[in-house]
């Protein structure tokens, strides 16, 4: 043994080159996976803070009595429980000011995530606590402002006076609140009671947030099981912000292809590396052989080899991805509070340095096993390239460790089923290029010889150069083309993400959005909203709150649901509107809006039918248009017929399309667009959306307050921007993690193309050494490569597109045919730049005396 | 010691049977030195191939020191030639990445031999290398190189020495100076020596010379000793 490890140290320093670009591609494979997997790792635990921050817990349970004691403890043996009681009250200020607050109370607990940043020193309960006969109370900013209240006034809640004693500067679990009420007023839990407005009769939410470690979607069945008959409602950061849900979930499969793409470059570049450093070593294999090495010994010697240069490239990669992973992160700390970088990390470097070393023997052992079959007679006849066939014991523990790196691949990743899918892809795209590969071979061997070619010495060689045996061929379309089809197929996918997430916040949103303004109030609404100089528009719309309570004549429990139960989906209320001014941005998606009047039809025929009326065709058929998510949710599609029931009524009517809410500016979400007419027995209030100046809004704001405190009025800017500054988050990382993939998967494809050009040098210098001149054998190689360029780009554009198209449309639910163009440009850039530097790396050693490489007789 | 009993060698190429080697029966003593002669194609390498196992002879049977190599495992053929054989390659083939003393040191180390350092030392001063034992191959002159690959044949005192056109790449002078050090080592450690050769004055420097042509071993070629 200490023999074989002297050996196989001596002839490692010895190995010179060949050795160094060995080690550069397993060194940037691992590099490659460390830093995409820790960044990936970072930016997923970030914006899992940042959600669960949002939205107070993992899971929300709302009810409007306290949980009887047996659901509270089941809840508590799932984890930590917060309780926030919440309802509207009138607050009065010293001036006699009145406005409707959203009075919550706190516990101890308060929050779950996250920290609720105040304009005073003290914690949560000292400041609401019991102090020189007054109870604390917390309120936003924005109140303050409206009510000219400053902390340490005084103000009357219920039956008491409260003290101010702090400004709400950040409430994490309000930022993107989808349920606005008043502006928020934080009371302590005895203050509460004190103030009186605890009684029998009055409307207090009791929301629960859960903090646990159990999946949202898990936990949520679990308590359904538990519970079947209770009505409350039970609520994950999915259910509660949906779009942003769903952006962020795209944005988390966007990292999820990056990072598999470059799991698959990593390995490409450990499996080349090897292969090369192996053929590298025929001649050595041949003479241990002659000189009475046994097979196991030979086996045990270069194991040993690679497994010191697997180990020791990948710490080196390990270190640089660490270094990455740093400025990465820094770069995105900038975006996202990233709380400690070490753990993902280490636990990603851990991981890569494993499936580096992994890799390097699964890939390794056909490359053994083929040079380990090389006989050593080959000596004697002088020619040690001579490929040799791989023994069924060779294949077999090959396809073991595959399957053992497969399921390393399957257990790391977060999703099980896009993990087997892109193996499946993978495995595709091999095949697929390998019979391009073959066919490729045989044109080319048929055009080598047309008569065409034969007075054209440059180009001849270059078609050669494609089919004989040891042509690059094999590796640019087998390896980079399945490579470059990889990383067409994210840069398209992270592009149209990154486009998506820039029109989800429009830069025009509503500056004001109005609730609960009661049918007699629109008149008076309107005329104060357009006084003001900067108003564009005001739109309102009737919100109904209903249930679905049958879908084709079928109880919901008669059903069976593809994302989640019939108890889900009976206890969801759905927002009810019209479409009348599409003041929620929906756009169809799937089927249609029902038919029109016929005189309504051709008046709307010159204008932008959706912010008309649309009165039905048959006025007594009611039409019904669903969100597309919901509409997921419960299987439907165009032609259902659906029962609503609200306040005892039952609404049925006839689904005629699925739309989509792209924005996220008014926060409206209605789940359900009725025709006209359809919800006016039911209508007890409107929402609406006035378009204007900030500084008009909080005009309008105090204007509205003194006229009707019942109306509740947000303005959009503050909100709007915490929805823009979490996406921004989620982008930036994206592009940042995308970005280092990108440029390290080129490094990595590069020195594929370097390494494993030992032969094609060998063959320059016996054709320079017949006279050749170098710059024809320059030419030859150019458009080889040229030749080899093209061919890749164009087949990994076809591919990679194709693949990034399917899973946008179908996984990701986006449109983007228009970024074809992209894929061209990507594919062609990538496999110039690949080629370029390959060409380069082989021009340099063209430089090398003939004499010297014929010396040695060995290609 | 060595016996070959009828031994052929057929290669398939293609469609097409390629006989090698026909027929061929030889003995050869213990510590005699024997030239296998004869064109291109005639066989001569297939023999040394054959004697030292690195392939399989189609029919016909081999026996080295009483042995018969169809009978050994993969391993033990391994082991072999590890103790008993020494080879000498036209194209020397040393190992590129090992200097010239670590190259003789090779097969020591792979019998185990803790002495193999001092062993090689000894060897490479008594091919006259001494000043350049920490040259690399591609270092050395390719009269260098045979000689470290000649050191590194004999330097465990192998019982058979199979020698492939030892000075087929080297200029005559330099020829003459291995085939001198070749013998004179053989002559020493009394080993068999079984060398292959196109040059008539080598072959004349072995106790005996054996013909070939297609395969074939000429009838009455085997020349008595003549040096």
């Amino acid at each position: 043994m200490r023999f074989l490890l002297s050996f196989a140290w001596q002839d490692l320093r010895s190995s010179g080159r060949q050795l160094w670009v060995f080690c550069v591609c397993l060194m940037l494979g691992v590099t490659l996976v460390t830093a995409s997997g820790a960044l990936y790792r970072l930016m997923s635990d970030s914006l899992l803070n940042d959600t669960r921050a949002l939205m107070g817990g993992d899971i929300e349970v709302e009810a409007n009595s306290p949980l009887p004691d047996d659901t509270l403890n089941w809840m508590l043996s799932t984890g930590q429980v917060s309780l926030t009681r919440e309802l509207n009250t009138m607050m009065g200020t010293q001036n006699d000011d009145f406005l409707l607050v959203a009075l919550l109370s706190t516990d101890m607990y308060y929050p779950l995530y996250g920290e609720l940043i105040l304009s005073e020193t003290g914690s949560l309960q000292s400041l609401t606590g019991f102090l020189d006969g007054h109870w604390g109370l917390l309120i936003d900013p924005v109140l303050a402002k409206r009510l000219y209240i400053n902390v340490g006034d005084l103000v009357s809640i219920g039956k008491l006076e409260m003290q101010v004693r702090a400004l709400v500067l950040q409430q994490p679990d309000r930022r993107l609140s989808a349920n606005w009420r008043g502006a928020p007023a934080l009371i302590s839990d005895a203050g509460l009671e004190a103030s009186g407005l605890v009684q029998p009769a009055s409307l207090i939410d009791y929301e629960y947030n859960v903090r646990t470690q159990v999946d949202t979607q898990t936990w949520k069945s679990r308590f359904y099981e538990a519970f079947p008959d209770s009505e409350w409602e039970v609520r994950s950061f999915a259910d509660r912000s949906q779009r942003i849900a769903e952006r962020l979930e795209q944005i988390a499969s966007g990292l999820l292809i990056v990072a598999f793409s470059t799991l698959f470059i990593g390995g490409l570049g450990v499996f080349n590396s090897i292969h090369t450093y192996l053929q590298s070593k025929l001649k050595t294999l041949a003479i241990l052989k002659a000189l009475g090495l046994r097979q196991t010994q030979l086996v045990q010697l270069y194991c040993l080899q690679i497994g010191l240069l697997a180990g020791l490239s990948g710490f080196a990669g390990l270190l640089i991805g660490g270094m990455l992973t740093a400025a990465g992160a820094q770069f995105i700390a900038q975006e996202i509070q990233l709380s400690s970088a070490l753990q993902p990390f280490l636990l990603a470097a851990l991981v890569a340095w494993f499936f580096g070393i992994l890799t390097s023997f699964t890939f390794a052992l056909p490359a053994l096993g083929r040079a380990l079959s090389v006989n050593a007679a080959v000596l004697f006849r002088g020619d040690s390239n001579t490929p040799s066939n791989l023994t069924l014991r060779w294949q077999l523990l090959t396809l073991l460790l595959a399957t053992l790196l497969a399921g390393l691949i399957l257990v790391v990743v977060p999703d099980f089923r896009f993990g087997f899918g892109f193996i499946s892809v993978t495995i595709f795209c091999l095949v697929f290029f390998e019979t391009i590969v073959r066919a490729l071979k045989k044109l080319a061997a048929v055009i080598e010889n047309t008569p065409w070619l034969q007075a054209r010495v440059t180009t001849r060689l270059a078609i050669a150069n494609l089919h004989r045996p040891g042509a690059p061929l094999r590796t640019a379309l087998l390896s980079l083309g399945t490579s470059l089809t990889l990383l067409v197929a994210c840069t398209l996918v992270v592009t149209a993400l990154l486009r998506l997430i820039n029109t989800t916040v429009p830069e025009e949103s509503p500056a004001l959005i109005l609730y609960d303004v009661f049918p007699e109030q629109a008149a008076e609404v309107n005329k104060i909203i357009n006084s003001f100089a900067s108003t564009d528009r005001l739109t309102l719309s009737p919100l109904v709150r209903a249930r679905v309570t049958r879908i084709n004549g079928q109880k919901l429990s008669e059903l069976e649901f593809p994302e989640s139960d019939w108890q889900e989906m009976v206890r969801d209320e759905h927002k009810l509107s019209y479409l009348s001014g599409n003041i929620d941005s929906v756009k169809m998606v799937e089927g249609d809006w029902w038919p029109l009047e016929e005189s309504q039809a051709e008046a709307n025929s010159s204008k932008d039918s959706q912010l008309e009326a649309r009165q039905p065709k048959e006025k007594d058929q009611v039409y019904i248009a669903m969100e597309d998510r919901e509409a997921r949710q419960m299987n439907l599609k165009p032609g259902d017929q659906l029962r609503f029931s609200a306040a005892g009524q039952n609404i049925d009517g006839i689904l005629t399309g699925i739309y989509s809410q792209k924005g996220i500016q008014t926060r409206f979400w209605f789940e359900a667009i009725l025709s006209d007419g359809a919800l006016d027995p039911l209508i007890n209030s409107y929402v609406g959306t006035a378009y204007m100046s900030d500084d008009d809004a909080l005009k309008a704001q105090q204007a509205l307050a003194r006229l009707a405190p019942n109306i509740i009025s947000v303005r959009t800017a503050n909100i709007v921007d915490s929805a823009r500054e979490l996406l921004a988050k989620a982008s930036s990382g994206l592009a940042v993690i995308a970005s280092i993939s990108l440029i390290t998967s080129l490094l990595v494809l590069a020195s594929v193309m370097a390494a494993g050009r030992r032969q094609q040098i060998y063959d320059a210098s016996i054709l320079h050494s017949l006279g050749t001149r170098m710059s024809v054998i320059k030419g030859a190689i150019r458009q080889e490569y040229s030749l080899l360029a093209v061919i890749t780009a164009l087949f990994a554009m076809a591919l990679g597109t194709t693949i990034a198209l399917l899973l946008l449309e179908y996984r990701l639910k986006l449109e983007s045919s228009d970024l074809i163009w992209l894929g061209l440009v990507t594919a062609i850039t990538a496999s110039t730049l690949v080629f370029s530097i390959g060409a380069k790396y082989l021009f340099s050693h063209l430089k090398v005396s003939p004499s010297i490489l014929l010396r040695d007789n060995e290609a | 010691m060595i016996n070959l009993d009828n031994v052929s060698m057929n290669y398939q190429l293609e469609d097409e049977q390629v006989s090698v080697l026909s027929n061929i029966s030889l003995s050869i003593s213990k510590g005699e030195s024997i030239a296998i002669v004869g064109p291109s194609g005639s066989g001569k390498t297939t023999i040394l191939l054959l004697l030292s196992a690195l392939e399989t002879p189609s029919s016909g049977s081999i026996h080295i020191r009483n042995q018969k190599l169809a009978d050994l495992s993969q391993d033990e053929l391994a082991d072999l030639r590890r103790d008993t054989m020494g080879i000498v390659f036209q194209s020397f083939h040393l190992i590129p990445s090992l200097d010239a003393l670590s190259n003789v040191a090779l097969p020591l180390e792979i019998a185990g031999r803790k002495d193999a350092r001092r062993i090689a030392t000894e060897m490479i001063k008594r091919v006259g290398l001494e000043h350049r034992s920490k040259h690399y191959p591609l270092q050395l002159s390719g009269g260098e190189q045979q000689r470290v690959a000649i050191a590194r044949a004999l330097a465990h005192s192998p019982s058979l020495v199979l020698a492939d056109e030892p000075t087929g790449n080297l200029d005559a002078k330099t020829g003459h100076r291995i085939s001198d050090l070749l013998f004179e080592l053989h002559e020493d450690m009394n080993a068999t020596l079984v060398l292959v050769t196109h040059d008539e004055q080598l072959a004349k420097r072995c106790q005996r010379i054996v013909r070939m042509s297609d395969g074939r071993l000429l009838e009455g070629a085997a020349d008595a000793l003549s040096a």
